[in-house]
């Protein structure tokens, strides 16, 4: 593993946080079941819809299966935004940026376009979830842990068109500048 | 009570290690995407094989809940590929995103709605959809042990097979110097919280 002697690496080595991080999976497997965070957003629009349109909400199978924001799923995916937020002001060193520099060289400094995309990418991100019934957490590692089939098999097409569409969208540039 | 302070504590701790190896920065995830660091993929392929192998500890001494998901040929794989083209396109995923959210970054935020509206759209076709695309080529919660007969076997296969992709990442990705992404750089945007502790 090559070290530049330009800058220190600002994150954690991929092994020790990788132990830490499958301490923690087992940690909830023993105190709650499954970890999953796409259930969190449908918790967070059961909490909202209850409130404006409690009718609606009785009516749909999908919120339904899922309990609303009095629950471990959204005190996670919470939890996940007041950790964000905890490691984010202890750290000097890892970047809050608004945009990443790769997409601001391929599509310029438009903010109104970043923003657009990632709502994009997040709904679909979403919608996906929700028809596989769970995401890279709830479904492919959580899944995989348990030995499913889902799990694997949703990963494996997870990473390769990921990895299509970042060759797609951001190829070209990667091959003709070196993108740090 | 106790189960939500559990899932909050659980949440934190999750949310700090996925910021610090880096999977809350879309720039990271791009350049992971690209082949151009092997960091993030190793770090979650390690992540399940340990974590298989302590799921399988703690059902040894009788805990632990789990609930497989069941495989629907079609839905599950179409699935993944409008997941693929979402997580390709902006760099994160549903649980990145609420940590990203908390760190500050905008772009995270706009994702969250997008992603609230996914979840909305798909609750209300959930009836029409799930007997169309998800029913007909359900085969059930299937797993590695229904494969191989024996669940400490399965695992062993997980455990190892998913061992050798850590060292297969390893050698396909990251030909190219390591990622090196500190404040300070041209590009370096900053939101107005951010230049707070700059100041500092």
């Amino acid at each position: 593993m090559e070290h530049t002697n330009r800058e220190p690496i600002p994150y954690w080595n991929w092994i020790p946080a990788a132990f830490a991080l499958a301490g923690i999976i087992v940690f909830i497997f023993a105190t709650y079941g499954p970890p999953a965070s796409s259930s969190g957003f449908v918790s967070t629009l059961k909490g909202f819809f209850e409130w404006v349109a409690p009718d609606y909400v009785a009516a749909k199978v999908h919120y339904q299966a899922i309990p609303g924001p009095g629950a471990w799923l959204f005190a996670f995916v919470l939890g996940m935004a007041i950790g964000g937020f905890v490691a984010g002001r202890t750290s000097k060193k890892i970047p809050v940026r608004d945009m990443p520099p790769i997409w601001k060289r391929r599509f310029g400094d438009s903010r109104a376009k970043r923003y657009t995309a990632t709502f994009f990418g997040g709904f679909l991100i979403l919608f996906g979830s929700r028809l596989a019934g769970g995401c890279t957490l709830g479904l492919f590692i959580s899944g995989s842990t348990q030995l499913a089939i889902s799990g694997l098999y949703f990963g494996v097409v997870i990473f390769a068109v990921a990895m299509l569409t970042a060759r797609l969208t951001f190829g070209k540039i990667a091959e003709k500048e070196d993108i740090q | 009570m106790t189960t939500i302070w559990l899932g909050l504590f659980s949440g934190i701790a999750f949310g700090f290690v996925i910021q610090r190896i880096g999977a809350t920065d879309a720039h990271r995830m791009a350049r992971s995407h690209l082949m151009l660091d092997a960091d993030i993929p190793r770090f979650m392929v390690l992540t399940v094989a340990l974590s298989a192998v302590g799921l399988l500890g703690l059902q040894a001494v009788g805990m632990g809940r789990t609930l497989p998901l069941p495989t629907s040929i079609v839905a599950t794989g179409l699935a993944a590929v409008i997941f693929g083209i979402g997580w390709g396109l902006t760099g994160y995923c549903p649980g990145t995103t609420w940590a990203a959210v908390g760190e500050g970054r905008m772009d995270a935020i706009f994702a969250l709605l997008g992603g609230l509206a996914g979840t909305a759209l798909f609750a209300q076709l959930h009836e029409t959809l799930i007997p169309v695309l998800y029913d007909p080529t359900n085969v059930g919660q299937i797993t590695l042990t229904d494969l191989f007969g024996n669940h400490a076997a399965a695992v062993a296969v997980l455990a190892i097979g998913f061992g050798l992709c850590t060292w297969g990442i390893g050698k396909l990705w990251g030909s190219r110097e390591r990622i090196v992404a500190v404040e300070g750089g041209p590009d370096t945007e900053t939101s107005p919280g951010n230049a707070e502790k700059k100041a500092e």
